[in-house]
This record gives C-alpha cells, sequence and structure tokens, in this order.
C-alpha cells in the first residue's frame, strides 16, 4: 500500500566492504566513496485510504455523542470527556481483552499520543513527529511522514507529540520545531505547512490541534525560555493564519501592568496544551502555563496576567471575554493548563453549565463557564500546602513554600503537579465522575539567578526533586464528584500516574502507570479488574472504537527515562515506542 | 643562594600555569555563593543535578569531565556548548559575563566531592 521514490540500497554496505578489501589490496588505492541513497522520509498511499467516510464537518465534531465507529478529537468530543458510548467495554468483558495487533514507532521519548481513528483509518504521532496512518483493524501501515524538525531543538522535557486534530479530508500536526503541517488523510501528500514561530527562541509545538469550525487552533510551549506565549487560529483548508492571541499583554495593554518592568517581554505564559469548545454560546476555552523565570518571581512583581489561566474567548476572533487565573505570581511552575471538562450539572440544587479542571497545582476547580465565576475549590491531592484558596477562589500562599535561596521546606505538590497538562482525565456523565491521574511528590524550591537570552532556558531556581530521589513519589488514579469535588476512591500506585484515561459507557476506566502496565478499573469502585504488561512506561492517551462490531482499545506505550527519573526517580524502565490495540473476543 | 638554585627557581615560576580566575574565586564565599546561585537558577532544573546524580546531563560533581576537566576546559564547554548534545554556548547569556562562568566553576569545585 505505500510507495516511496527510492531504490532499496541496504546490500550496499556489506558490497562496499567486500569491494573495498579487494580493491585496496590490488592498488593500494582508497575506495570510491559509496554514497547509499537518503533514508526516505515520506511514504504516501498507493491509493486512496479512508474511503469509506465523507468529510469530517463541523456538525460530526459539535454532537455530544461520538458515534462508536471513530475517534475524532482529542478529548473525546468538545467536552473532553474521552468517555467512549462503547457498553461492550465493562469491568467483566475487558477481561478478555486480547492484543489484536501492535506497532512499533522506532522512536523513543514519550509516546503521548490519542489516536485518531476514522473511516476504517487510525493516524497517531510518535515523539519526534512521526505520522502513521494504520489500518485501524489490522495495523496494516498505510502512508507515514517523518517529520525532519530542526536541529537543537528547544524542549523542556522531552520530545513528544499529542497527536493530530481531523477536519474535512486533512489531518494536521504540530511539530517540535513550531510548524503546523496538514495532510490529505486519504493518501498522506502534504496540503499546507506553515512555521507557527521560530524554534530558536524557544518555541516548540507538543499538542494536538483543536478544531472549531473551520479553524485549527494551536498554542506553543516555551515557558521554560522566556517566550512570549500565545496560541493561534489557522484556516484549515489554507493554512493561513487568522488570529493570534498572545497570552501575555503587550505595552499598553490591559494587564500589562501585573508585570514589574518589561518583565512581561520575557514571561513565558505559554499555551502548550488543548482547549475546549462550548458551540452553544460559541465560547472557545484555553489554558495559559507559568510566568517566566519560574523560580524567580523578584523581577516579575505582580500577578502577572494571564499566566496560569483559563480563557473564555470568541473562536473567531481570537477576543477574549473573560479569564480565571489560577496561580497568581506562580514561583512554582503551577501551569494553568490542565484539561478542561464542560459539564451540565446541578450545583447546589439548580441546573447550571459548569467549567471544571484538576489544576496543576493541586486544587480541583469548578466554575461557571458562562461567566467565568469562581464556584469551588479543594484538594484533589493527598499532599498540598503550598497555599489554601480563599472564597473568591485566590490562593492564600504558605510562606514556607516560597523558593529562598537555602530552601528546606518540602513543597507539595512538584512543579509537575498534581496533574499534568501532558496527560488526560476522563469523565463518566452517568457517574458524575471525574477520573483524575496524578502524581503524589513534593520538592524543595530552590531560588537562583536565571539569566535571559533568546533560545537558552530561563529558568532562575529548580526544584529539588527530593521525594522522587528518595523512592517516596508515588501515584493516584482518583475519582472526583464532579460538582462537589470529593473524592470518591483512589487507585495509588507505586510511581506517579502520568498516563492519560478512558472512560466507557460499560463502567470501565482505562489507564497504566510507569512500570508499564496497562490497567483497566472498575469506574464504580477504583478496583483493578485487568492487567496487561507492555514493557513501556504509559504516558500516552487510550480511546476506543468499533469496527464491524468488534470492540478494540488503542494504548500508545513507551516513556522518557529522564522525565520518570524527575518525576519518580530513577527507573530501569526502557524507552521506545509500541502502540498496542487490543481487541474483545469477536 | 647558588646561582643555579637561583636560575631553577625563576624557572619553576616561569613554567607554574598562571591561577586561573576559578581558583581566585574558589577562596571567595561570596563569589562561590554566586556561582551556586547561577548554578541553581540556570543549570540544574531539567538538565544538571545540584546533587552527585546522572540525569540526562551528567553529574559535574564527581570530578569526572568527559570534556576536559581544567578550568580552562570547563570554561570552554560552558562557553560555546557541547555539539550534539543539549548543552548550549553560555558565552555573552549570564549577568557578569565571563567572571560568572568562573564562578560556576569555582561552585562545581567547591561542590565536588572526587572519587579517584
Amino acid at each position: 500500500m505505500i510507495k516511496h521514490g527510492f531504490a532499496r540500497g541496504i546490500a550496499l554496505a556489506l558490497v562496499w566492504g567486500l569491494a573495498a578489501a579487494g580493491a585496496a589490496a590490488e592498488s593500494k588505492e582508497a575506495p570510491a566513496e559509496i554514497q547509499l541513497p537518503p533514508v526516505p522520509t515520506h511514504w504516501k498511499a498507493e491509493k486512496p485510504v479512508g474511503t469509506s467516510a465523507g468529510p469530517v464537518t463541523p456538525e460530526m465534531l459539535n454532537a455530544p455523542t461520538t458515534p462508536p465507529d471513530r475517534w475524532i478529537q482529542y478529548g473525546g468530543n468538545y467536552r473532553n470527556f474521552r468517555h467512549s458510548p462503547l457498553k461492550s467495554l465493562t469491568p467483566e468483558s475487558v477481561k478478555k481483552l486480547s492484543v489484536a495487533w501492535a506497532f512499533p514507532t522506532g522512536t523513543t521519548g514519550q509516546f503521548e499520543a490519542s489516536p485518531v481513528v476514522y473511516g476504517g483509518v487510525m493516524y497517531v504521532t510518535s515523539s519526534y513527529n512521526r505520522l502513521f496512518a494504520l489500518d485501524a483493524k489490522t495495523g496494516e501501515l498505510l502512508w507515514r511522514y517523518d517529520h525532519k524538525n530542526g536541529e537543537n531543538l528547544r524542549l523542556c522535557c522531552g520530545p513528544p507529540n499529542r497527536g493530530v486534530a481531523i477536519s474535512g479530508d486533512l489531518v494536521i500536526m504540530g511539530t517540535l520545531d513550531a510548524h503546523l503541517i496538514a495532510f490529505q488523510r486519504k493518501t498522506g501528500e502534504i496540503a499546507w505547512n506553515v512555521e507557527v514561530a521560530s524554534y530558536t527562541a524557544g518555541y516548540s509545538i507538543t499538542s494536538a490541534p483543536l478544531i472549531v469550525g473551520e479553524l485549527a487552533i494551536i498554542g506553543v510551549a516555551g515557558g521554560e525560555y522566556g517566550v512570549r506565549g500565545f496560541f493561534d487560529a489557522y484556516d484549515v483548508k489554507t493554512g493561513k493564519k487568522v488570529w493570534r492571541h498572545y497570552t501575555v499583554p503587550g505595552k499598553g495593554e490591559p494587564g500589562v501592568e501585573s508585570w514589574a518592568g518589561d518583565s512581561y517581554l520575557r514571561g513565558g505564559s505559554p499555551a502548550w496544551t488543548y482547549g475546549a469548545y462550548d458551540p452553544e454560546t460559541d465560547t472557545l476555552f484555553w489554558t495559559t502555563g507559568n510566568p517566566a523565570p519560574d523560580w524567580d518571581g523578584d523581577g516579575r512583581a505582580g500577578d502577572n496576567l494571564y499566566s496560569d489561566s483559563l480563557l473564555a474567548l470568541e473562536p473567531k476572533t481570537g477576543k477574549m471575554k473573560w479569564y480565571f487565573q489560577f496561580t497568581p505570581h506562580d514561583v512554582w511552575d503551577y501551569d494553568g493548563n490542565t484539561q478542561l471538562f464542560l459539564v451540565d450539572a446541578k450545583y447546589e440544587g439548580k441546573p447550571r453549565k459548569l467549567i471544571v479542571q484538576a489544576n496543576r497545582n493541586g486544587f480541583y476547580y469548578v466554575l461557571d463557564r458562562n461567566d467565568g465565576k469562581f464556584l469551588h475549590a479543594s484538594p484533589y491531592l493527598e499532599q498540598v500546602n503550598w497555599a489554601t484558596i480563599d472564597a473568591t477562589g485566590r490562593p492564600v500562599v504558605n510562606p514556607d513554600a516560597l523558593p529562598k535561596e537555602d530552601a528546606k521546606f518540602r513543597t507539595c505538590p512538584s512543579n509537575l503537579g498534581g496533574m499534568n497538562g501532558s496527560f488526560t482525565g476522563a469523565l463518566n456523565p452517568d457517574l458524575g465522575l471525574a477520573f483524575i491521574p496524578s502524581s503524589e511528590a513534593c520538592q524543595v524550591f530552590t531560588k537562583g539567578i536565571g539569566a535571559f537570552k533568546e533560545g537558552l532556558p530561563y529558568l532562575g531556581g529548580l526544584p529539588d526533586t527530593v521525594d522522587a530521589t528518595a523512592g517516596k513519589a508515588y501515584g493516584n488514579l482518583a475519582a472526583i464528584d464532579v460538582t462537589t469535588g470529593k473524592i470518591k476512591w483512589r487507585y495509588r500506585d507505586d510511581r506517579p500516574m502520568m498516563g492519560g484515561v478512558l472512560s466507557t459507557a460499560g463502567g470501565v476506566v482505562i489507564s497504566g502507570n510507569l512500570e508499564g502496565e496497562v490497567l483497566a478499573l472498575d469506574a464504580k469502585t477504583g478496583k483493578v479488574v485487568w492487567r496487561f504488561r507492555s514493557g513501556g512506561g504509559l504516558r500516552s492517551q487510550p480511546i476506543a472504537y468499533q469496527l464491524d462490531g468488534r470492540t478494540y482499545v488503542a494504548v500508545p506505550t513507551g516513556s522518557f527515562s529522564t522525565m520518570d527519573s524527575f518525576a519518580a526517580g530513577v527507573t530501569k524502565v526502557p524507552e521506545g515506542g509500541t502502540l498496542f490495540v487490543f481487541a474483545l473476543p469477536k | 643562594m647558588s646561582r643555579v638554585a637561583l636560575l631553577l627557581a625563576v624557572a619553576a615560576l616561569a613554567c607554574k600555569p598562571p591561577e586561573s580566575p576559578a581558583a581566585k574565586y574558589l577562596r571567595d564565599p561570596e563569589a562561590v555563593n554566586r556561582g551556586r546561585l547561577i548554578f541553581v537558577g540556570t543549570c540544574g532544573a531539567y538538565c544538571h543535578s545540584t546533587h552527585d546524580v546522572e540525569r540526562d546531563a551528567p553529574s559535574l560533581f564527581d570530578c569526572e569531565w568527559k570534556h576536559g576537566g581544567s578550568d580552562t576546559e570547563i570554561f570552554a564547554s560552558i562557553s560555546n556548548g557541547i555539539p550534539n548534545t543539549r548543552m548550549p554556548a553560555w558565552k555573552g547569556a549570564l549577568p557578569q559575563g565571563d567572571e560568572d562562568i568562573w564562578k560556576v566553576i569555582a561552585y562545581l569545585r567547591s561542590a565536588s566531592e572526587c572519587k579517584h
């Protein structure tokens, strides 16, 4: 099914060795250098694939429940529930899951993707921006693109990519060197390729884009490089930029007064994760990360708007409607960009449109999504000591927890959270429970001298990973009552839980751990009902789908040992990405 | 002192390499502390650990140097970066320029535990 334009020349190296030995013996002349053909980086489909389905329309994306034969959004739907309508995946049936097929990515680093399935084809991205189109039933490789990222990438935390967006007949991927590339889903041909930002200035893209109408919305990472954060909207058909929303105000703009001096010029506040969309009110929700430098706030006195915030915007213009800042003047790296859930539920007896989030700072927040009014915050972790939250939603900071030059205090949570934007939770609307994976670890935050130079790390201090180094970091997957924040159950793991979550209408929660086990839990009790040892730490976002009546669960596996060590202590689990696709019996 | 002994003494002095700025800063606690704060604020978060621990970037506290262990060689590694690694070039990036690099080296020397 795949074609590429290069002759196969693998045997040349062996031929070269034999010929060189003979030639050197006879003439003593140096052998001519044999030129191997360049390694292909793009294999297109020989004939169109996924033709059983038409273009992906806004109506399909707006649907509150996605048909089981597809998974077309990172969050499952615009509400980000990651909740499959499949009732076939129950606490009993998952025990019968077996491997239908597996696929290696050939790359190391975190395999963080949420696959997209449409028209019987799975589109999945690996670390370092490989994009594979696979037959979703058999795993046959249909087309492949290996992005050639620029040299000396500016990455804080590894080389992941969390997936593609799909719209019309295009699939769209952001890259570590800050490009956005659209591909014809049926052939793998590149439709357009735009540079979102100059990566040498500290920018990168790891997120899947979010499609709203005819726009692909994507944000950048770079909070550890003192960039000026932003997210953009691009015309899906042409790749033309429609608007840019900076997350740090410019000179004279509202909010710039919350930055001392000219610190706003390198204020970070990246928008490196995925948003949410409310079709009823035509509101886009996006979140922002830490102000820069991370651990020294002395030079940026003030609240540092709009870092660590939730923004509500008009999707057609990028104009802000309202904002809520979770962690004003952050000096811990508590990015505000964990997953958002849009929930319609009774709150204190009255129907209300809510937006909820388990924030990296350790608190679970409930807001009114029409106006951003703060309603509730409570710790969802077992260890939170950096602050309490007052009646307005503003943190009351524990002065012991502030970074110091000679710090000794164990501050909780760690700079990675709690939850983290690199992995997802899920939400079962029938049970009213959100399933949130998290890290339980504390750190000693030390303040130092940060030096800004474009394209170099701009940190200002460090989190001493005392718990991880001592082997005391552990993880939880918690079931949280959506409106009250109360913990219904916790599954505890020996290491931080840093893999994403899938929920099913059949009452199962599927995730995994850093030791390489894929786990299925009973959604009502948290009891583990099935385990599969994949061999690679789980950092991905599992999905489920059904084709020709057979139910599949796709789980990318493979982690990044540097981040694993940082989060949980040195690990023996090797890197290397493998996608496992499990199936229930026919 | 005989003329020969005097000549030998002068020769010995002439052969002794000049003291690096890092060696000078090593005797200055304030300079060592500034080196520590720069290391903490710039080098030690996601890359080099502040302890003798190997992460993605090597430990800098075990007296084992992959790219040369003299003060001058370490200065060159910090200034110019290490090709094909994540170590960038820091020349011109620190507030006090080269002096800050020497102070970082002084701090590394002061905090190292040589195993050999």
